[in-house]
């Protein structure tokens, strides 16, 4: 590949960049010259092999909600980890599931793997596919026995979008999911 | 005993706990992708327990790897329950009397468009 390629996916990618540099410092567990060197070569070494399109929408940090995102998913994880448990414990091969197709209302590459990401962490939910062009998650649901939960499943990934898209989306993402939420109390 | 031993030996014992949970998950359920669940959520948080646990006992330079495990941990379930899923559905791998509802194979009727655009 050619050098100049490389360079510019480099400079395209600098936070990725840094951030495989920290994972690499933190692997050796100490900052010397070297390790610090070999960390910035393997790090230009992965940008370069495995070349990415770049995210073509830009995102806004908002650090109490970048909290709250964090805060809500540790009680999710617990509380997912218990009920999972439970049914497997108290249902075993009975347990009933299913899978619940939820259209989502933000447009961005970025949003939706992140909804899709902490979606999978929360209770009795995961993605087991993606519908791109449809902004479509079909979630694995557990447990499932019928509409209503489908349903409730459906407002839980909407909430999870919500959080996403309030910790890290634009003015404008945000303001089109919270329109859709108005929408949706108002039926 | 001081406080961070005690502290220790709880997160240890409820981590151990949810991953047993998991694995009793992994067993039991019906088809691969109800496992699925058993495998990432029990699992995970199990583990992020044994890391705390350990992490109050090692000294602190560790504990960034640590973190780092974490981190990945994280990250990467959701991908791998994702793919795994995705291909369990596709070869058809899934208990039908358990599921209830497949969205995904009756895709000829969406359900109510985003109220967007």
């Amino acid at each position: 590949m050619a050098v100049r390629e490389v360079l510019r996916q480099v400079r395209c990618r600098r936070l990725g960049a840094v951030g495989l540099v920290v994972v690499w410092v933190l692997l050796w567990g100490s900052l010397s010259p070297i390790v610090l060197l070999g960390g910035v070569l393997v790090a230009i070494l992965v940008i370069g092999v495995f070349p990415l399109p770049a995210l073509e929408h830009r995102f806004h940090l908002r650090p109490l909600w970048i909290l709250v995102l964090f805060a809500r998913l540790l009680v999710d994880l617990v509380v997912s980890a218990v009920t999972v448990g439970w049914q497997a414990v108290r249902y075993g091969s009975r347990t009933r599931t299913g899978i619940v197709a939820v259209p989502l209302h933000v447009d961005s590459d970025l949003l939706i793997a992140l909804t899709a990401n902490v979606t999978s962490l929360t209770p009795g939910s995961y993605v087991l596919e993606i519908d791109r062009r449809h902004r479509v998650c079909y979630v694995h649901t557990l447990p499932l026995h019928g509409r209503s939960d489908a349903e409730r499943q459906r407002r839980e990934v909407w909430a999870v979008e919500e959080r996403i898209t309030r910790a890290v989306g634009t003015d404008e993402q945000v303001r089109v999911v919270l329109e859709a939420r108005r929408r949706r109390e108002r039926t | 005993m001081t406080a961070p031993d005690i502290v220790s030996a709880v997160t240890l014992l409820a981590g151990a706990t949810f991953c047993l949970l998991g694995a009793i998950g992994v067993v039991r359920f019906p088809d691969t992708a109800a496992r699925l669940h058993a495998a990432a959520k029990p699992q995970t948080l199990g583990l992020l327990l044994i890391l705390l646990g350990t992490a109050i006992r090692v000294p602190a330079d560790t504990v960034m790897a640590l973190l780092l495990v974490a981190l990945l941990q994280l990250t990467t379930t959701p991908v791998t329950a994702q793919i795994v899923g995705r291909a369990a559905h596709r070869i058809k791998a899934m208990k039908r009397p358990n599921v209830v509802l497949d969205e995904l194979g009756t895709r000829d009727q969406p359900p109510a468009p985003p109220s967007t655009r």
